[in-house]
């Protein structure tokens, strides 16, 4: 496979020492000079917290958006298996995959939705995998207590990958420091409720990038470093229209629709529901007590992927999400053949629509043949929204105060 | 074409102060609107390679059937697939998309439209409007294949050996619509085919007419599914280069269980009126922009010193010089 081109003409200045380093650390996983095991997993639900104490090399495979690895994929599935589920398996393939996802020695995958599940049983074929179950109803004691046990088995596999030992006192540790990392995180994000946020949703994209392939030691010194330099910058320009993409996984490597919103149109993305955005950040892990609960009780209470139930958490925290950022839309994004997100979307939708909020569906993949329409999609919903906000504007200047008319009446580009 | 001959004469409380063009260069054929305070007048041709050309072709035969001199257009809006790709020296040129300008259209020929059907040649749209404004509400699109397009009509067209003007006419003449289930251009090609082998031959006249109105069926089912999810309040007005098939405003009008309001033109024209529309308000804008510099230069020259006063003057002159060149 021809490696990711690299869209530094999209970044900002600031961030591509971090793409540097990002590119530095997956060489090495690659190349695996060092010796040390390799793990590898999908899924936002897998806590690395453990594969870290381990001393494991280990990083999110997420990397997709192009569509050869897809097709090297679809020899093994059925056509109605979302793109991401088929890059997964053509980044494993033996011919033609990628050598990052090649280079794994073991690979963790938390049951998700069903086609992960059944990517994974393919991948099996290819690489040791060690399937572990997510419990979906998040509230249930006992499926605190599953779950729980779930985790001790992941560290006595982890442990048995290592070849040590991984003790208690040693994941407690890991917890405090991918707090510190989440919480790092989360301020990032912070920077973007100003009217003009010193850093782009592309940027922020990155930074979570660097959060699934750079070890958590080194990520904390490099990224306090650049949350120093950004926070500093003066939020004294024009106020870009403000968006939240919402929806499915957007892949390392899928960059087209922010990069369209971001770099053709002119608009910014300013916060991010989905599971390669801020939502894995939004939770902090109890520090005290049992560590695997701890690891139960704050992956299950992260802010939800939608196979998870009850569904409304996670409608009231993309809602939430979207008032807290003052967002004039969302783009609501899903991969096509989604079985969660494909299905669950007139929920949200109908959510965010009853708070005001106008949404733009766009069901999307990885054959970019469609820049043309998304481009007028968006545009045109861009339009909506400016004329929105002069409406807006010319309605309080007529009334002499704020007025609330927003109807939210808007969907389905 | 004198305005006031329009039906409805709505279309006079939009026009411009002097002359702009709308320009929609769509992904088969490119169309423009040239809108002076009280003429309208219309030109299409076939998009070609290049867009800027197909574009400059467009707008010299624009001002050859109106006998509006280049230097007078004040403002140009592109609109469709090629918008972005346009440049224009001298005219003030704004880029605004084909929903806003489709919208814009239907509403200025029939200010009661609140829903709007666009089938184009690569794409379609069912668009929900507010009739105060003509502002866009809500949009769907259909995805990226060629289904309930105007592409795929002409596929149809082929396979039946039929010229596409011909082809709606054909399909009223039906008697009894063949089933064409798929909604795939490649599918629907072989279900055609399928078809024809079992004996309705397309030398058959009959046969011919029914494939054509099963055609016509299948692609209005896709559009109708457009409409499922923004509702159809009337007036329904139908836009695009398809609504000239008398073929699928049938099957749509068939199928959806209302009719759509007649417009007064054309309505292939619909979102090159828009743009023109939205080049007036770009027009009046800038004007009304320059006024109020203007006024501010007058109440800075009354109030500053002398040697200001000089030197606004010279300002201002060099301005007006440069805006009569």
């Amino acid at each position: 496979m021809a490696p990711r081109p690299t869209t530094d003409q999209s970044l900002s200045p600031a961030l591509l020492p971090i793409q540097a380093l990002i590119e530095a650390e997956q060489q090495d996983f690659t190349e695996g000079a060092d010796g040390r095991k390799r793990a590898g997993y999908f899924c936002a639900y897998t806590p690395p917290e453990v594969l870290n104490a381990a001393g494991l090399r280990h990083a999110r495979l997420f990397k997709a958006g192009s569509p050869e690895i897809v097709s090297q994929g679809e020899r093994y599935t059925q056509s109605v298996f979302c793109d991401f589920s088929k890059s997964c398996i053509g980044g494993f393939d033996p011919e033609g995959g990628d050598p990052f996802y090649r280079a794994v020695d073991k690979l963790y995958t938390f049951h998700t939705c069903a086609s992960m599940k059944r990517a994974t049983e393919v991948i099996e074929r290819f690489v040791p995998t060690k399937l572990l179950n997510l419990p979906r109803l998040r509230g249930e004691p006992a499926s605190r207590a599953f779950f729980r046990e779930e985790i001790a088995h992941y560290r006595d596999d982890v442990a048995e990958l290592a070849g040590r030992p991984v003790t208690d006192d040693e994941i407690t540790a890991q917890i405090v420091l991918y707090n510190k990392v989440r919480a790092l995180l989360r301020r990032f994000s912070e920077l973007r409720k100003g009217v003009n946020p010193p850093l782009t949703g592309r940027d922020f994209l990155e930074l979570v990038r660097g959060f699934y392939y750079v070890p958590p030691e080194k990520l904390l010194d490099v990224y306090g470093k650049l949350y120093r330099k950004l926070s500093r910058v003066r939020d004294n320009g024009a106020r870009p229209v403000r968006l939240m993409i919402s929806g499915s996984i957007m892949a390392d490597g899928d960059r087209r629709l922010v990069e369209l919103i971001e770099q053709e149109i002119g608009a910014r993305v300013v916060v991010e529901d989905h599971c390669t955005g801020l939502k894995p950040f939004a939770h902090t892990l109890p520090e005290e007590g049992d560590p695997f609960q701890a690891l139960a009780d704050g992956y299950l209470d992260q802010a939800p992927c939608a196979r998870m139930k009850p569904l409304d958490d996670s409608l009231d925290f993309s809602a939430r999400l979207a008032e807290e950022y003052a967002v004039d839309g969302v783009v609501y994004v899903y991969l096509k053949f989604c079985a969660c997100y494909g299905v669950s979307k007139l929920e949200f939708i109908e959510r965010l629509q009853s708070r005001g909020i106008p949404v733009l569906e766009i069901s999307s993949d990885y054959s970019q043949s469609d820049h043309g329409q998304l481009k007028t999609r968006l545009e045109a919903f861009i339009e909506v929204l400016q004329d929105r906000r002069t409406d807006l504007a010319l309605s309080r200047a007529a009334s002499g105060q704020p007025t609330g008319t927003n109807t939210g009446e808007f969907a389905h580009g | 074409m004198k305005i006031s001959s329009i039906e409805g004469e709505a279309l006079g409380r939009f026009t411009p102060s002097d002359p702009v063009i709308g320009l929609d260069i769509g992904s088969r054929g490119s169309k423009g609107v040239l809108l002076t305070a009280d003429e309208i007048h219309t030109e299409f041709v076939p998009t070609g390679l290049y867009m800027q050309e197909t574009a400059d072709d467009l707008l010299a035969r624009l001002l050859q059937k109106s006998g509006v001199r280049r230097r007078d257009i004040a403002f140009v809006v592109g609109t469709g697939y090629g918008r972005i790709s346009l440049k224009y020296d001298y005219i003030p040129y704004q880029v605004v998309t084909e929903i806003t300008c489709h919208a814009m259209g239907a509403h200025v020929l029939n200010p009661r439209t609140r829903t709007i059907i666009d089938i184009g040649g690569q794409d379609s749209k069912a668009i929900k409007i507010d009739p105060a404004t003509g502002k866009v509400v809500e949009f769907v699109m259909n995805d990226k294949c060629a289904a309930g397009t105007g592409r795929f009509l002409e596929k149809a067209a082929v396979l039946l050996g039929l010229d596409l003007h011909e082809l709606g006419p054909v399909a009223l003449e039906a008697t009894d619509p063949s089933p064409v289930s798929s909604q795939c251009v490649v599918f629907a090609e072989s279900e055609m085919i399928s078809l024809r082998a079992r004996g309705e031959r397309v030398g058959d006249t009959a046969a011919r007419a029914n494939i054509a109105a099963g055609i016509h069926f299948a692609t209005a089912r896709r559009v109708k599914s457009l409409l499922g999810r923004i509702g159809t309040e009337p007036d329904l007005v139908f836009t695009g280069g398809v609504a000239n098939n008398a073929g699928m405003w049938h099957a749509l009008e068939t199928l959806i269980g209302a009719k759509f309001a007649r417009s007064p033109i054309d309505m292939i024209y619909a979102g090159a009126l828009g743009a023109a529309v939205h080049a007036g308000r770009h027009h009046a804008a800038a004007v009304a922009a320059g006024t109020a510099r203007r006024n501010a230069r007058a109440q800075a020259r009354t109030t500053a010193s002398p040697t200001r006063k000089a030197a606004a003057r010279a300002t201002a002159g060099r301005k007006t010089a440069a805006a009569h060149s």
